[in-house]
């Protein structure tokens, strides 16, 4: 099981870049620079390319300053996958229906995390039947994947307690991770991965690097890690399903702004806009998140009209409900609805106090 | 690649017919083709400009080519669709959609239907296709609830219904009018009187959820199987076959997994508000 590792700089990782886009004709998506901040998109050159600059992050704090490596962003694979916003139809006046495509041409993602190759799993799963042949069809797409691992967890990280991160084992063509000094690791994890590193004409990383990758992956791991397991965690939510006393504590400072899910890799939920112009009604998707008070509201009626049980519908989906959907945990650890939270709300805290009131 | 939502069927309106001020049935002829629905499904129904909305199937006529729905105005698309004249008219249909009442599963037993209000929409093609094949089934009886005897649903063909063999009618309504000869109150109240085998009959109910919720413990407390009482629940439907997530009841997406739910499959989730 043992591939080799390749040994490689900050340069490398912009040449594989250039090599996906240039050698191999595939339009690049993956974290880039965007101002003050890291959003998601087309990378159109090496430039973008977040390569040397860390977050601070915490619960409802995001800043970037330069540093080795940066952990997430606001945006992820999703919003290209199943973008925040798109026609599905245009309706004439005769009910004819006039279908945009899904874009054409090859896609690699790039230095995506492994938390976010794990929602991207959690996405297929869900959308596995043919319900969402829009995303089906950006997901044929991608040809190739590059992971960018992380040694260096952010605050809000508990990737190693959802078995999703820090390091990724399959599921990708390349990974690399940044052991500092400028010194990057590569690994392939397919055979097209391989082809493209030797192609690169990278050497064998020396067996120092590999051992000082290993402490700081081990390192990584006991960092990004919750203290209980989410086996107790799903045994907790599942005895205070029905405690609202619990739901109402835990979601007291939340505002319903739904913010958590519009970050959130696995989130996935839309509504429909129809757009008339008099003619043709546009129908658009968009994202709409659980915790807002119109996502269950109906003509004379409300499926969940008090907060806490929108806060707990995010909460028991992630843990409980997706796995029966999809068979994968569908909260892949990565943090962002701590950090986006305008509030403070810590999913984390969440978890730790269902154990605490509801373990055992 | 094409997503639900291009996949519009063009239905020609051929007959509209007011079962109450504020409910129309409208009976829609499908210029395009579609598979005939199964008792319990609902379509997804387009108006153009305003959006589209879940509706049951009410009925189906010449094989499927004519499909009813039976609509109450409530907002935007069900107002346009009730108070509109729509005959000659054209209405997007998408569907069918969902898992209808298990039919072939109820065959050799006794059953028990019961309605309330709009819950009468996708239980009337229970009562059609028993009625077409009504030795396959035990005694049958038919519980149906409305708030006032002027919003009962198809009042024109209740009677052919008491006329089936072995079959009974019970009626009832919140507030009485005119010369009411039927029950007063709760049509959950009439499940106790009803003559059929509790041990060994099937319940399909429909309505308002807290009136299903009231129907199953009614249920148990006659003693009906859990495994044999199937209700047919509503969320929040903005596509029909699992792309939006909006309909989530638990671990169930209610638009593909139900709308009818065996009772053993929900009850956990039924005793907790809004899961
Ligand atoms: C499986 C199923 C079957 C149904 N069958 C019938 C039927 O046979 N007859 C009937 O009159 N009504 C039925 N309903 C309810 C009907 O869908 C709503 O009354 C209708 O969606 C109201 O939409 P509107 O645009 O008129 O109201 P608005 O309030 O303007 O609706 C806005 C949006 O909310 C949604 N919505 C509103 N109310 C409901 C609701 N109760 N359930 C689900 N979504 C809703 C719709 O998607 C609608 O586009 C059914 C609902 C479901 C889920
Ligand atoms: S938990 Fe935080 S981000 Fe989510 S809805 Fe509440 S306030 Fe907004
Ligand atoms: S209605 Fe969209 S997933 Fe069920």
């Amino acid at each position: 099981m043992e591939a080799p590792l390749y040994r490689g700089g900050l340069e490398d990782v912009a040449r594989l870049y250039t090599l996906l886009r240039d050698e191999r004709g595939l339009v690049v998506y993956g974290y880039r620079l965007d101002g003050g901040s890291i959003g998601f998109g087309v990378v159109r050159g090496a430039s973008e390319l977040p390569l040397r600059v860390e977050a601070e992050a915490g619960p409802g704090r995001y800043r970037l300053r330069s540093g080795v490596s940066f952990t997430t962003s606001h945006q992820s694979p999703k919003n290209y996958l199943h973008p925040p916003r798109q026609v599905v139809a245009r309706v004439r006046e005769d009910l004819s229906v006039e279908e945009p495509g899904a874009g054409e041409g090859g896609v690699a993602l790039f230095a995506v995390k492994p938390c976010d190759l794990s929602a991207v799993k959690v996405l297929d799963e869900l959308f596995r039947a043919g319900a969402n042949p829009l995303y089906a069809a950006r997901r044929g797409r991608v040809k190739f994947v590059v992971v960018e691992e992380c040694l260096r967890p952010g605050a809000t990280c508990f990737c190693s307690t959802t078995g999703s991160g820090p390091t990724a084992r399959e599921g990708f063509d390349v990974a690399y991770a940044k052991l500092g000094g400028g010194t990057v690791l590569f690994k392939p994890g397919s055979p097209a991965g391989q082809g493209v590193l030797e192609e690169m004409g990278l050497e064998e990383a020396p067996e120092s690097d590999v051992a000082e990758y290993r402490r700081l992956a081990e390192e990584a791991s006991r960092r990004a890690c919750l203290g209980v397991a989410v086996e107790e965690v799903q045994r907790a939510l599942r005895r205070l399903m029905g405690d609202r006393g619990f739901w109402e504590r835990v979601s007291e400072r939340c505002l319903a702004c739904s913010s958590c899910n519009m970050v959130c890799p696995t989130c996935f939920c839309t509504e429909l806009v129809d757009e008339y112009d008099g003619r043709v009604n546009t129908r658009v998707a968009q994202w709409v998140g659980c915790l807002s008070y119109t996502y269950g509201m109906v003509a004379g009626g409300h499926f969940r009209r008090w907060l806490y049980t929108r806060y707990r519908h995010f909460v028991l989906h992630k843990f409980l409900f997706y796995p029966v959907q999809t068979g994968r945990l569908g909260c892949v650890g990565c943090g962002r609805c701590v950090t986006w939270c305008p509030a403070g709300v810590d999913l984390r805290e969440t978890l730790l106090r269902a154990v605490g009131e509801g373990g055992g | 690649m094409r997503s639900p939502f291009a996949e519009l069927r063009r239905g020609l309106v051929v007959g509209e017919v007011y079962e109450a001020p504020n409910v129309k049935t409208l009976a829609v002829r499908l210029v395009d083709e579609v598979p005939p629905p199964r008792p319990g499904q609902f379509n997804m129904v387009y108006v153009h400009g305003l959006g589209e909305v879940p509706l049951s199937v009410s009925g189906v006529r010449e094989g499927g080519r004519v499909v009813e729905h039976t609509v109450r105005a409530a907002g935007a698309v069900t107002r346009a669709l009730v108070y509109r004249e729509w005959r000659g008219g054209l209405i997007g249909l998408r569907g069918p959609y969902g898992r209808g009442w298990p039919l072939e599963e109820a065959e050799g037993h006794d059953l028990l239907v019961v309605a309330g209000g709009m819950g009468f929409a996708p239980l009337r093609p229970v009562l059609k296709w028993v009625a077409e094949r009504r030795e396959r089934y035990g005694r049958v009886n038919v519980l149906v609830g409305a708030r006032t005897p002027r919003d009962l649903l198809f009042k024109y063909e209740l009677e052919s219904y008491r006329g089936l063999p072995g079959t009974r009618l019970l009626l009832s309504v919140d507030r009485p009018e005119g010369a009411w000869g039927g029950h007063v109150g709760l049509v959950t109240d009439l499940i106790r009187l009803a003559d059929v085998d509790p041990g060994g009959s099937y319940a399909f109910v429909c309505g308002p959820e807290p009136m299903m919720v009231n129907a199953v413990k009614a249920l148990r407390e006659r003693g009906f199987r859990e495994d044999r009482v199937f209700l047919s629940l509503e969320r929040r439907m903005r596509c029909g076959t699992g792309f939006c997530g909006t309909c989530q009841l638990g671990h169930y997406f209610t638009c593909r997994d139900g709308p009818v739910f065996r009772l053993t499959e929900v009850s956990d989730y039924l005793a907790v508000e809004g899961v």
